[in-house]
């Protein structure tokens, strides 16, 4: 098991945005987790990634407790995400949005940065290699120096996907990596997650889109916080809960 | 990115000609209250320099001047009570605020933007009353009797002292910003969660670029001790520390040569041609803001390039837009 939820609690005042949450991911998976708008999705990303601290439960990633972990620690154990909302730095160029996200590896010291030492240098050289063969493989070397904040919505989603992929992450969260994208960028936004599962990177995805059950191993249905089922896509497409969930009724 | 014609000759140009200017500027003047002038401005420059260092981070740091005033007091007390000679109390003032700044980062790592502002603002105002209170920092009068730096009553050695100073500051400074540091500051002010995400330990570099900042802002301070007769508490207060911000904010926050222009503005040409207007000064920033504010939000600096793209870079800026629109396009 790469990441291991167990009875995962978090409240909001007396709104208790996640309750008693389980879920497990295995390495090489795909693993999708739906549902309605404020489910609950997005918080258990937050608490995963070390956002918020939850009120009760454990997470464990690689057999380590990583609960109540700083942002920056859990990145740095190999736990990569996309937000949904301000997915860039949007006043940073394309291209040093991918080299500013290389801060893990190859690291360099203060005292290198600082005084431009060729270690410093070295590593920058790969930095800019690495992020320019990034940007290549999700299609956007060609607008590399344009500012984030003028992309097109699409591209955006895709960069923020570009930027996580420079923190070399075992684990990837996507925070809803389709939205607002239209059918042709879809397709290739699932080329470009397939070709990430293919390189080792194990992917959870929050969605909203049906089309990511195609994509998905296995996929994981919350409502109001909970649960409420788990399963193959084809099981879960045709389970009643989930369809009730969705559409009423 | 790559820099095109123009671009690559006018910076170095521009700023080997300022240096050069302000190099030989005691051989043509004589005047000790210009020269005097001139010296503070080094010292708001330095000061408005490191104010705006801290700002690329996102926080805005309202109680820089009393860290000027904390390397300044600890020089003048080091100097004073101790007998230290000057080049052991200036690095002493500096690494005292700088330390101080440590103290005072890190707590208020966890507030932002207007809640820092305001969190720094009253620490700044504290260290004044403290400063203003105590028996051993001279209380409201001050500490005279500061050893000079030089032993002459011309003002010509200073004003070299405090141009390489302000000189060696930009330097330090910029090579700071403009280094994988400056990025990782600069991703924070633009997402902290972002920033996260990505390994970069906010704290820790928030906590980094306000000791950075307090330090060369304290190493002024303990110069400017040696210099000036008397050490008061007003001249660090809560309004000096509004004055440097506007010096940065009038300049331009987001390019480094903002304070650079701003202060010698906002400073020099009021006190030295303006002097009796001062007495208006509170006013006369804050028509100039809401004049900056309307015509160039980028500040003074934000002109230059506003200007440069308007005209020179016009043939250069069509070509390039329509490149970038293609390559959206295909």
């Amino acid at each position: 098991m790469l990441l291991e939820i167990k009875d995962l609690t978090k409240q909001f005042g007396g709104l208790t945005a996640v309750n008693r949450f389980d879920m497990y991911i295995d390495e090489g998976e795909i693993v999708g987790l739906i549902g309605p708008n404020g489910a609950g999705k997005s918080t258990i990303y937050n608490l995963v990634t070390g956002i918020y601290a939850p009120n009760r439960g454990r997470v464990i990633f690689n057999g380590k407790d990583i609960t109540r972990m700083k942002p920056h620690r859990v990145a740095a154990l190999g736990i990569g995400r996309t937000f949904q909302l301000n997915p860039l730095f949007p006043d940073f160029t394309v291209l040093q949005n991918v080299s500013a996200s290389f801060h893990l590896h190859p690291h360099s010291n203060l005292f290198d940065i600082y005084f431009n030492t060729p270690t410093y240098r070295r590593n920058e050289a790969i930095i800019q290699q690495r992020s320019l063969e990034i940007l290549q493989l999700v299609g956007l070397e060609k607008v590399k120096d344009d500012l984030a904040k003028n992309l097109p919505h699409g591209y955006q989603k895709m960069l923020g996907v570009a930027r996580s992929l420079a923190t070399q992450p075992k684990l990837l969260l996507l925070d809803e990596p389709l939205g607002g994208m239209n059918p042709a960028e879809i397709d290739f936004s699932l080329n470009s997650i397939k070709k990430m599962r293919q390189q080792g990177i194990t992917i959870m995805i929050v969605e909203h889109n049906m089309r990511i059950l195609d994509l998905c191993d296995r996929v994981v249905v919350i409502n109001f916080g909970q649960k409420i089922c788990e399963g193959l896509s084809e099981e879960v497409r045709e389970n009643k809960e989930v369809i009730s969930a969705y559409f009423g009724g | 990115m790559k820099r095109n014609g123009i671009n690559r000759w006018a910076k170095p140009a521009a700023i080997t000609g300022l240096i050069i200017i302000l190099a030989i500027l005691p051989l043509l003047l004589s005047s000790p209250y210009l020269l005097h002038i001139l010296i503070l401005t080094f010292v708001y420059v330095v000061g408005a320099m490191s104010f705006r260092t801290i700002t690329i981070s996102g926080q805005f740091p309202l109680a820089h001047a009393a860290f000027m005033g904390i390397g300044a007091y600890t020089a003048a007390m080091a100097s004073r009570y101790l007998d230290w000679p000057p080049w052991i109390t200036i690095p002493a003032g500096a690494l005292t605020a700088g330390i101080i700044g440590i103290g005072f980062g890190y707590p208020f790592a966890r507030l932002r933007t207007l809640y820092y502002a305001m969190g720094s603002l009253f620490f700044g105002v504290a260290i004044t009353y403290i400063v203003q209170s105590l028996k051993v920092t001279g209380g409201y009068v001050g500490l005279t009797k500061v050893q000079p730096l030089f032993s002459t009553v011309s003002r010509v050695p200073y004003y070299y002292f405090f141009l390489g100073l302000a000189l060696v500051c930009a330097v330090a400074l910029y090579r700071f910003e403009f280094s994988r540091i400056g990025t990782n500051l600069k991703a924070i002010a633009q997402s902290h969660l972002l920033a996260s995400s990505v390994g970069i330990n906010e704290v820790r570099y928030r906590v980094l670029v306000v000791a950075v900042g307090c330090f060369f802002v304290g190493l002024v301070g303990a110069a400017f001790a040696h210099y000036t007769p008397i050490v008061t508490p007003s001249t660090f207060n809560l309004s000096a520390t509004l004055w440097l911000a506007m010096y940065v904010m009038i300049g331009g926050m987001n390019s480094f040569a903002g304070p650079i222009i701003g202060t010698p503005i906002l400073y020099f040409i009021p006190q030295y041609y303006f002097s009796d207007l001062r007495a208006y000064s509170p006013f006369i920033p804050a028509v100039i803001l809401i004049i900056i504010a309307y015509l160039m939000p980028r500040g003074l600096a934000g002109l230059i390039s506003i200007l440069k793209s308007r005209y020179l870079d016009k043939f250069w800026g069509g070509i390039k837009a329509k490149e970038a629109a293609d390559a959206v396009r295909n």
